[in-house]
């Protein structure tokens, strides 16, 4: 794509992202959608970062977005109603989550890498639906938003205003995550993705390298998750369950597995497809299903990925899987 | 306490048989191609409530389970030529989020024909009482399960060291593409392959309609032990399926009977253990997914 | 490039088909009302998909048949009732979602909806931060008339401490003092375990054994084992949904439904219709019911609502019937009695105010936290109807009024605090 198409479709993005309040009532739709729309944005984001970039499969996390949510939701109710500490402390929670599982994670890859993330993504679900005295369990947590004060100056608490926030913090994320990935930390990532073991005989300690895309990946999902909470003011089990993640690459697919705009579109075809229709009718979630079933099959690098001119040069290594082939060198470069 | 343990592991067992019949479908449909079948639950499910429609006519229970065990699995077939063997040669998680997407529409669907709340479905009354084990009361229904489940595995068996394309298919597991050089149809293997492991499904489904209730939900909830147990018991083994089935089916009910809060927690700290120590599980091969 | 184009194209057929079949299946059709030129509009919150789907839906029958009823009489203010239902999916993210888009799109008059306890919560939540009168209908949980309470937010269904009061006194008469309990390991179950605690004192009851069971057990067998040895005079079995059926369906197996009584804290229609005969064993809390002398006396106005609706949907009303059309209507009778659309006048014209609850006592929703106050009934599952009605299938022996079976108001004083904007 030229640059000039670029920064076209990028302005428009923004235009449309700051209009966004006054487009969504066209629609009859509540401008909390759209705080919706750009968080999970942000948590698939995160999840195109292993999934997309570096080719891992992770299916947790809902773990992180949950962690951020949970601590946001209990510094308020148990140590203080600050906004603004609730969102670091959460972001924090996640970036520990993503801390504390991958030195486990980052031992396997593939499949078991994949079973890895749901089953510690499922721990941490079970132990918020069985602390009832603490996270409210089933019930969930109520968390009274506190206002967003800096000095004098005071967040209103209209919806739009927070809103407006939400979006300052979405793009000043991307762009960490645009300069992250244009790094050579981020380029090894890629690297990873398409070839781990070239990049192993370079010298380069591929452990070390997803290690920080798992930290880096937990503490995007943990300030989606704290800012979730804070937004609908409430938070629940559902946010860390597996089901969860899997809506998240589900996102990430949609919109294109590594292209940097992608997760965004899937988060909105997502949560506001799912949103309009269920208005409509109960079979809802059979065209949400049959639209991503289409997905897989026809275009799986998604809809962004449609644009993008498939790159001859180098070969993707998601269309030379051989199951039944004897066990590759890489397989055996990192068993213990 | 003790007095339970015995008729604890027995039940466990009775759970372990479940587990390692869908375990073994599942392993022989990841092992061959390397789908990952998020939709077994779905086909268990679906064949349970065509044992629902039959018995429901007045068909016998076991003239119901042979007919719905056998429309699930061309249905299955149906799934693989259409769609699943289009993701053949991509990585897994392609055929994880294709047969994910296919488990959210067939919920949805059974949901909209047969209703949210779950049909009433039970085996023969003949099968509703309780024989005395070590004096504790064993549901007659259970022990049925147990013997259909190994008759089930016995068969499959057979056909694969016995039958020339389970001899194919156990070729194609080492090296399909020299299978295809050989002249067989590497295609018709892959089809047949998946439709034993939805054959199994159907088989187990319509068991656990009667054991656990039918709703549109039930197939799923054995899916996440079946996955665990292909891990444990190793991916590529059918030994390690029914080892790693029973293991964890004794595993979870003795753990309910001691510390149940940990009951679901025990199947995920299992896995986890395992993965981390001995990725390939007890009985499998190294290095088929890495 | 022919080659994706193809595939576009058969994707954009794909869709096209999906979203025409989707649109022409009318039964999947969620129930909107025909637009009218100035309607006043209600909006209901519900878990039209998902577990909660048959509860749903017989509490929007009920709103249905309240609203068809008030547009019939001259509508509300002048205006004809315009039912707007949205779907929760029984997920409270969405329920926040959706409760905001009737707020501030739809500018509904009042919200009613909910079964989920989690959804009824963050509902309420955005309900008492946007000034909107709510009536939960079938949402059970403590906390809504509890620590969670506002001065929006009414609830119809019993509350959970409701639940487990009324059943205790009728099983302790019934079914003996020593108890075994069977709980689900999460909040409903905690708060289950709380209020059948609460009684063991004020009853005199042994509990000869505790279990908490995790969510979505389908083998109960180790724990009935238990139950077995332990020989309590009647097991109290708490859990609910899928967990009961398999429960109910291994005590039968196992045969201790014969020698142990079984109660539970709370039974539905919706639960116990499909099960197969086997498996309809037990004594129940029951929240309203279509056929007793219990539940509906000589009520001419409740067995006017059983008989409409029968004929209008070809089977009986359920408690979440009840619920639906017991507070569609209590809404719209504030509405009319503060006579405009502010929402601390709708708010305070449903308080205290007696009305015929459809049973043989009147209800009020009381002051203090917003609770309906009307009875709770006790008593067995038939395996199957009557000979002359199929669908009869609970058997009512026992009936508790409501001041005896909530917190008194000096009680939920300490913990329900609310108050009015001045």
């Amino acid at each position: 794509m030229n640059r000039a198409l670029m920064a076209a479709g990028l302005s428009s993005l923004v235009v449309l992202l700051l209009a966004l309040p006054l487009i969504m009532p066209l629609a009859k739709l509540d401008i909390s959608l759209g705080v919706t729309v750009l968080l999970f944005g942000l948590a698939a984001a995160s999840v195109n970062l292993l999934v997309g970039y570096t080719r891992i499969m992770a299916f947790g996390n809902a773990a992180f977005f949950g962690l951020g949510a949970y601590g946001a939701a209990l510094f308020v109710q148990y140590v203080m109603p600050n906004f603004l500490l609730a969102i670091v402390v959460g972001s924090i929670a996640g970036l520990l989550g993503a801390l504390v599982l991958a030195p486990f994670l980052i031992r396997r890859r593939g499949i078991y890498f994949a079973l890895l993330t749901i089953a510690f993504g499922q721990v941490f679900y079970f132990i918020a639906y069985r602390m009832t005295k603490i996270t409210g369990g089933e019930d969930g947590m109520t968390v009274t938003r506190p206002a967003l004060r800096l000095g004098s100056w005071s967040l209103g608490s209209h919806e739009t205003s927070f809103y407006y926030f939400v979006l300052v913090v979405f793009l000043l994320v991307m762009l960490g995550l645009w300069y992250v990935i244009h790094s050579p930390f981020g380029r090894t990532l890629v690297a990873i993705g398409q070839n781990e073991v070239r990049v192993r005989y370079l010298g380069l300690n591929s452990d070390r390298f997803i290690f920080h895309a798992l930290g880096i990946s937990g503490l995007i999902a943990g300030i989606a998750g704290a800012l979730y909470a804070m937004s609908i003011e409430f938070a629940y089990p559902l946010l860390l369950d597996w089901h969860q993640s899997g809506d998240f690459v589900m996102m990430v697919i949609l919109g294109g597995s590594g292209t940097f705009w992608g997760p965004l579109l899937g988060s909105a075809i997502y949560a506001i497809g799912q949103n309009v229709l269920s208005s409509w009718t109960h079979a809802w979630q059979i065209i949400i299903g049959g639209l991503f079933v289409a997905c897989v099959l026809l275009f799986p690098r998604g809809i962004l990925g449609l644009s993008m001119r498939p790159r001859a040069d180098i070969a993707r290594e998601d269309e030379v899987y051989e199951p039944s082939a004897a066990p590759s060198a890489a397989a055996k470069a990192e068993a213990p | 306490m003790l007095e339970h343990l015995l008729p604890e592991i027995i039940n466990g067992i009775v759970l372990g048989a479940f587990f390692a019949i869908v375990a073994i479908g599942l392993s022989l449909i990841m092992n061959l191609t390397g789908t990952i079948n998020m939709a077994h639950g779905s086909f268990m499910t679906l064949a349970g409530y065509v044992a629902f429609v039959l018995v429901s006519r007045g068909t016998n229970f076991w003239y119901a389970l042979v007919v719905a065990a056998l429309l699930t699995m061309v249905v299955g077939i149906l799934t693989e030529r259409l769609l699943v063997s289009r993701l053949y040669g991509r990585l897994p998680i392609y055929s994880l989020l294709l047969t994910f997407g296919l488990s959210l529409i067939a919920e949805e669907t059974y949901r909209l024909i047969w209703g949210p709340t779950g049909v009433p479905f039970s085996p023969p009354s003949y099968l509703l009482g309780a024989v005395p084990v070590f004096n504790a009361p064993l549901p007659s229904y259970r022990l049925v399960i147990v013997a259909a489940l190994l008759v089930a595995m016995a068969a499959l068996v057979l056909f694969l060291f016995k039958s020339s394309l389970g001899l194919r298919l156990r070729a194609a597991v080492q090296d399909s593409e020299m299978l295809a050089a050989l002249g067989t149809n590497t295609r018709v293997v892959y089809t047949a392959n998946f439709a034993i492991g939805i054959l199994l499904a159907g088989v187990a489904g319509v068991f656990a309609a009667g054991l656990l209730g039918l709703n549109p939900t039930m197939g799923n909830e054995l899916l996440m032990p079946a996955f665990i147990t292909v891990v444990i018991g190793g991916m590529g083994s059918l030994t390690g399926s029914i080892v790693g089935g029973l293991l964890l089916g004794i595993a979870v009910s003795v753990t309910t009977l001691y510390v149940p809060a940990a009951s679901e927690l025990v199947l995920y700290l299992l896995m986890a253990v395992v993965l981390l120590i001995r990725p390939r599980g007890l009985f499998g091969e190294e290095g088929i997914f890495g | 490039m022919s080659e994706s184009r193809l595939k576009r194209d058969s994707f954009i057929k794909l869709v096209g088909a999906a979203g025409i079949a989707a649109s022409t299946g009318a039964p999947a059709f969620i129930p909107k009302r025909a637009k009218g030129a100035d309607t006043l509009k209600i909006g209901a919150n519900e878990e039209v998909t998902g577990v909660y789907a048959a509860p749903s839906r017989d509490q929007v029958r009920g709103y249905q048949m309240a609203f068809d009823e008030w547009n019939r009489k001259g509508g509300l203010l002048s205006r004809q009732i315009e039912l707007v239902v949205e779907d929760n999916a029984n997920n409270p993210g969405i329920g926040v979602e959706k409760a905001r888009k009737l707020i501030s799109q739809d500018k509904v008059t009042a919200m009613i909806g909910t079964v989920s306890s989690a959804v009824s919560i963050a509902v309420s939540n955005v309900c008492y931060e946007a000034n909107m009168p709510l009536i939960v209908t079938g949402g059970h949980t403590d906390t809504v008339n509890g620590t969670g309470c506002h001065w929006t937010t009414y609830r119809t269904c019993h509350s959970t401490w409701m639940e487990t009061h009324a059943t205790g006194f009728s099983i302790a008469k019934l079914y003996g003092k020593k108890w075994y309990y069977i709980a689900p390991d999460y909040a409903y179950g905690h708060a289950l375990l709380d209020g059948y605690k609460d009684l063991e004192p004020k009853l005199g009851v042994t509990v000869v054994g505790t279990d908490l069971t995790p969510l979505g057990t389908a083998d109960f067998s180790a724990y009935l084992t238990k139950v077995m040895s332990a020989a309590p005079s009647c097991l109290l079995l708490m859990v609910q949904g899928d967990d009961l059926t398999n429960a109910l369906k291994q005590c039968n197996s196992m045969g201790l439904s014969k020698r142990i009584p079984i109660a539970g804290p709370q039974a539905e229609l919706e639960t116990f219709w499909p099960l197969p005969p086997e498996a309809r064993v037990g004594s129940f809390g029951f929240e309203w019911y279509y056929k007793s002398p219990l539940t509906l006396g000589n009520n001419a106005y409740a067995h006017d609502f059983v008989k409409n609706y029968t004929a209008k949907h070809k089977e009986p009303p359920t408690a979440r019937s009840a619920f639906g059309y017991i507070t569609a209507n209590r809404m719209a009778a504030a509405i009319q009695t503060a006579n405009s659309t502010d929402p601390v006048k709708i708010s305070k014209a449903i308080a205290d105010v007696r009305f015929n609850a459809l049973c043989t006592a009147d209800g009020y929703y009381r002051g203090a936290d917003h609770q309906l106050m009307w009875p709770m009934w006790f008593g067995d599952v038939r395996a199957s109807g009557t000979p002359d009605d199929p669908m009869d299938i609970f058997d009512i022996k026992d009936m508790q009024p409501a001041d005896a079976i909530e917190k008194s108001v000096e009680q939920q004083s300490t913990i329900c605090k609310m108050s009015y904007p001045s």
